[in-house]
């Protein structure tokens, strides 16, 4: 007998369409419900299950010090994520954050000393211990200090030379130099974004802005890409998109490239290079000429007038603008509108507008369009940065008591972050004296325009004579060295921070992961071990800055006594939980941040009109324009009546007239000046660089997530201007500018400006690790794709490194700011030449040596700088006089 | 780890020799010398060494010691110097042909390939603690001196110095080369000796590469010789790349 009646598929199929009516709820499992995607904070091993250990540390693959948590298993790093206590970040890392870990298992990482054998530059070394690296640099060191003590001048100990590109010690690397008794300290700050800084501090006081992007309805974004790679991109992107798709705000964008970002805006513009200004202070003129403009703000916490602003606005109209930049005086003039009148508003700027000569009055310009709306410091608006400090241990050295040449060029006084784009050219005219020159994270003969100087001038052991690098890698920078001390990988070494990559202020750190790989020591011991060196009894009265037994005592004088961490338990709080204060959680569904009853927790606003309390103003005095003054410093501003902690400047209101600007005859409010690029010819195109989402300027072309993501960078041109070269895309060109040529690849699209052309950074390394110049030792080609690695051996699919621009970009520093104009060189482009190959540079030592003359003439103290500024009103005569002792540099020591 | 390399383990059915306790003396002395050679720069006084006792011997297996010899003008601190350029080109600096086991079967330094070393060591009774930062117990030169030391110690266990099982320090040594060494080693004297720029360091490749195989060859069968072969034989995957085929742009 059969208890169950034949069945066919056929049966099952109508059952199952049956069940199927009945209704996804009625049936089916009570017990199973979908996983929950839990936000990070664990993670497991894939073959014993075991949990993961879990470090947190603040990332630094690119400068925006997110913050991160390392697991480790068995003492190795397996996986890097974003940390959710972080409150700027959330629990996100980019794609450089992600790979970071790469660096620390690098096959061609440095981790012993090196001293070189052969001659500079030739690749031949020996190795040495740490203990006689930092000997050998000591004794270096000191020869330099006996010279100056013997001959009693200060200023020989200048001649003690340190410059990094990328300084995230929290002050150990000043602390260095300073307790030397140098001041011969040279950022990179000036390649990056120094006019931006100088544009914004005269003006508010800090050297940024931070956008409420998240509140706000209308973004102007001048020239950044934030959704790649701009200052805080990874939480500026974050909270852009929050903006634009969650709280409907409209963004538009300009920029000479379809960058990702403008992309994503609502409209594009592409304005010709440089003239940014042109359109931000059209927008001005007709926010203030149709009285768009917040009158109350204007008046209260400016130092100018409305009427004031009208008549410097005046002949800055939207058909000037149009005239100068390309853009529709109609788009320039509703976008105006729009902006003044849609609350609330926020410009975000970046490398676009101020990588030019004059790129500091860009900035202003944009800065201006915040505070004649009244949009700052507001929800949703133009926020002033929130950052914390930590103190420096006791005793602190004090700077050097000379300034130095090198480091505040005295023809650029208000270059407050340096201009080190000059060092090598005085240095090989005389002008400057080196002993001893160290580079820590910094890789000028790759990143810096007109890169061939660098190299030829490091070279070079008469103008150079000891040349020391920290560097753990290899690159076009270190190979020149005498002596390389590896410093360690950033999963790998101690360092306090606190970046104000969002709207809530918090400290982090940065913390080994993992122990030193092989043993390796990191730049902080480093540094205590040459001081110990150097003054190893004390009697020169260096020791005594350098007091910490190990690195962890370092970092304890640093937060161990910050009111409120302190409480928390200072150090180890940090080194658990990698942040402090822990605002609140990740809400998992709106990605805000929220207290333990879901409710957000918002970030402050409105930190200008916070009020001075009864004690600050105890002895506090109130000059006639209302700024208070207590022991002869500015401590904030009465407006009527009441005692505010204003801005950051010495009125305490923002000051968009600079009297520091017109003392040296610049403008001093924000204007626009026509550059020389803007006067091309015909046949010329403007060149532009750009940064791109999974590259750092130089640092990241060896990790291979990165490399195989992006690993070549040809040149971008718009399809009129390939056509009428008789371009077609993926076509070998000669790009050439007055400096010299390269060779690279055509790209065409309609996506950039006709008369403009851009090549990306970071590719193109003649040095730098096996994938990032896909080559090893000459005598081992089969060795050259990396034999050793499976994943090299079999994934790398690419044989093009790319062709780096900086050689041909002219040198050209902003008489402001410092920074170098790096959307400043004209090329003319062809079809390659016959024998002209992939990858071939020229470049003229000669030519860059002219361009250096030629930018020093737009100085304060040269001619060309006069002739722009016909409309300042000073004694052109009585200019005070260039001197390094004198002008009174705001850095010069 | 390799595909190749895994399917080679130390299934070799004998494990003691069947050498000679003067014969694994021999063997644990050469593998010392091929250890100190390649695990750290030359010294005066291994220098002096090469040129005294071991320059015959030396010579007879084909390694010529001109390159070590003072030519005119030439001071011994001058050699030594020159040697010390060479291994930090070859061995240590960046650009050079990495020494590790790890870097070989990973791309990477210090990862589990290491580990497996260490734990050999361990078993053992040995430990492991660099001399330079930058070293890592996977090293081709530590690991030719373990096996020295497991030579050296089955020899004293036959010979009843020590307690030791014999039987099992010869598992334990055949393990270690059929299962750590086999898989990449002889290959990777290949290629460091195409990357030598001095006949010394090239010629001392040449024979430690020689010498494994010989080692290796004793203690497999034919088919897990031809397994060894393949895997040593790992050559980079050569790129048919074609301009045209993607997009200058990349995209």
């Amino acid at each position: 007998m059969k208890d169950f009646a034949q069945i066919n598929r056929r049966d099952f199929i109508k059952l199952g369409a049956a069940a199927g009516a009945v209704g996804a709820a009625a049936l089916g499992s009570r017990r199973l419900v979908a996983m929950e995607q839990k936000l990070g904070g664990e993670d497991f091993s894939a073959t014993t299950g075991a949990a993961r250990e879990s470090v947190p540390y603040t990332c630094l693959a690119c400068n925006i010090e997110d913050g991160g948590i390392a697991y480790v298993e068995n003492g190795r790093v397996v996986k890097l994520e974003g940390n959710m206590d972080h409150p700027n970040t959330r629990g996100k890392l980019c794609a450089k954050g992600n790979s970071g870990f790469l660096h620390i298992y690098d096959p061609d990482r440095i981790l012993s000393p090196l001293v070189r054998t052969g001659k500079r530059g030739e690749g031949k070394w020996k190795r040495i211990s740490y203990d006689e690296a930092t000997t050998l640099l000591a004794q270096k060191i000191r020869e330099v200090i006996d010279r100056a003590n013997t001959e009693n001048k200060p200023e020989i100990l200048n001649e003690i030379v340190l410059k990094w590109g990328r300084n995230r010690t929290g002050g150990a690397a000043e602390r260095f130099m300073h307790a030397l008794g140098s001041n011969a300290i040279l950022h990179h700050t000036d390649i990056c974004e120094s006019s931006k800084k100088v544009g914004l501090e005269p003006s508010w006081g800090p050297d940024i802005e931070s956008c409420d992007w998240a509140n706000t309805k209308y973004i102007l974004n001048f020239g950044s890409n934030i959704l790649e790679t701009a200052y805080f991109m990874n939480p500026n992107a974050q909270r852009l998109v929050d903006g634009v798709v969650g709280n409907k705000a409209k963004l538009v964008s300009f920029d000479v490239r379809m960058s990702n970002t403008s992309g994503f805006a609502d409209e594009w513009y592409a304005p010709y290079p440089g003239t940014d200004g042109a359109i931000a202070l059209a927008m001005a003129n007709v926010i203030m000429y149709e009285d768009l403009y917040d009158a109350d703000f204007i008046r209260d916490w400016t130092n100018v007038t409305a009427e004031q602003l009208k008549e410097h606005l005046k002949t800055f109209t939207p058909e000037y603008a149009e005239e100068e930049s390309g853009i529709a005086a109609a788009d320039i003039r509703r976008i105006a509108r729009e902006f003044a009148t849609t609350k609330p508003a926020t410009t975000f700027s970046y490398r676009g507008p101020v990588k030019h000569v004059y790129g500091s009055y860009q900035e202003a310009a944009i800065h201006m369009l915040n505070v004649i709306t009244g949009n700052v410091e507001k929800k949703g608006g133009y926020c002033l940065p929130r950052g914390m400090g930590w103190p420096q241990p006791e005793p602190e050295p004090p700077k050097g008591r000379v300034p130095s040449l090198l480091a505040t060029p005295p023809e650029y006084p208000l270059a407050s972050h340096h201009v080190s784009t000059l060092a090598p050219y005085r240095v090989r005219k005389g002008e400057a004296k080196v002993s001893v020159w160290m580079t820590f994270y910094d890789n000028p003969a790759y990143t810096y325009p007109s890169s061939h100087v660098w190299a030829e001038f490091l070279k070079d052991e008469n103008l150079v004579p000891f040349f020391a690098s920290f560097s753990p890698f290899m690159s076009e920078t270190t190979e020149l060295a005498d002596l390389i001390i590896p410093d360690v990988t950033y999963l790998e070494r101690h360092d306090p921070e606190s970046m104000p990559s969002g709207l809530y202020p918090c400290l982090s750190i940065r913390q080994p992961v993992v122990k030193p790989l092989g043993g390796t020591q990191e730049f902080r011991q480093t540094l205590i071990d040459v001081i110990h060196k150097v003054d190893p009894d004390g009697s020169l009265g260096i020791k005594k800055y350098f007091a910490f037994d190990t690195v962890s005592d370092w970092m304890r004088a640093h937060f161990d006594e910050i009111p409120g961490l302190k409480e928390e338990g200072g150090y180890n709080f940090l080194k658990k939980k990698g942040v402090w204060p822990i605002y609140g959680k990740v809400d998992p569904n709106t990605a805000k941040i929220v207290d333990r009853n879901g409710n957000e927790v918002e970030a402050d606003y409105g930190l200008h009109r916070k009020e001075l309390s009864a004690s600050d103003m105890e002895g506090a005095e109130v000059d006639g324009n209302g700024t208070i003054r207590k022991n002869g410093k500015a401590i904030g501003v009465q407006i009527r009546g009441r005692n505010y902690v204003g801005f950051g400047t010495p009125s305490r209101k923002i000051e968009l007239y600079k009297e520091s600007f017109k003392k040296f005859g610049f403008n001093p409010l924000p204007t626009y000046k026509r550059l020389p690029t803007r006067e091309r010819k015909d046949n010329e195109l403007v060149l532009t660089t750009y940064k791109v989402n999974v590259h750092t300027q130089s640092r990241t072309a060896s990790l291979k997530y990165l490399a195989e993501l992006y690993h070549k960078n040809p040149m971008w041109i718009h399809t009129k201007a390939a056509a009428a070269r008789g371009i077609a895309d993926g076509d070998l060109v000669r790009v050439t500018s007055s400096v010299g040529y390269i060779v690279t690849r055509a790209h065409v699209t309609e996506g950039i400006r006709p008369d403009v052309v851009a090549i990306s950074t970071a590719c193109g390394h003649p040095s730098y690790g096996r994938l990032a110049q896909l080559r090893q030792r000459e005598q081992a080609p089969d060795w050259a794709q990396g034999a050793a690695s499976p994943d090299i051996s079999n994934n790398v699919w690419w044989d093009d490194r790319g062709v780096h621009p900086n050689p041909i970009i002219r040198l050209a520093v902003d008489p402001i700011g410092g920074s170098q104009g790096w959307f400043d060189t004209l090329v003319t482009v062809s079809k390659a030449q016959p024998g002209d190959s992939y990858g071939d540079v020229q470049a003229s030592v000669e030519a860059s040596d002219r361009d250096y003359e030629e930018t020093l003439r737009y100085a304060y103290n040269g001619d060309i700088h006069r002739k722009n500024h016909p409309e300042v009103d000073i004694e052109w005569d009585a200019l005070p006089p260039a001197e390094l002792e004198g002008v009174g540099h705001p850095d010069a020591g | 780890m390799h595909e190749q390399a895994t399917a080679v383990t130390s299934t070799a059915g004998s494990t003691v020799s069947g050498d000679t306790v003067p014969e694994l003396r021999a063997q644990g002395a050469i593998h010392r010398l091929l250890a100190r050679l390649l695990e750290q720069e030359i010294d005066a006084d291994l220098l002096q060494l090469l040129r005294s006792d071991l320059r015959e011997p030396l010579a007879a297996v084909g390694i010529g010691l001109d390159g070590l010899m003072p030519a005119a003008e030439t001071t011994d601190g001058q050699i030594l110097e020159a040697l010390a350029e060479e291994y930090t080109g070859l061995l240590v600096a960046p650009g050079g042909v990495s020494p590790y086991f790890s870097v070989f079967e990973t791309g990477c330094m210090f990862q589990h390939p290491c580990d497996r070393v260490v734990e050999a060591y361990h078993a053992a009774g040995w430990d492991y603690r660099r001399h330079y930062s930058g070293e890592f117990p996977d090293h081709i030169g530590t690991m030719l001196g373990f096996v020295g030391i497991l030579f050296d110690a089955e020899a004293d266990a036959r010979e009843g110095i020590t307690d030791a099982d014999a039987e099992e320090i010869a598992r334990q040594r055949t393990a270690f080369i059929v299962d750590l060494l086999a898989p990449w080693a002889p290959g990777w004297c290949r290629r460091a000796a195409q990357a030598a720029l001095h006949p010394f360091y090239r010629q001392l490749l040449g024979l430690l590469e020689q010498m494994l195989w010989s080692e290796i060859s004793a203690l497999v069968d034919r088919r897990q010789l031809r397994d060894i072969q393949l895997s040593n034989r790992r050559e980079p995957k050569k790129l048919d790349y074609n301009a045209d085929f993607r997009k200058a742009s990349g995209v």
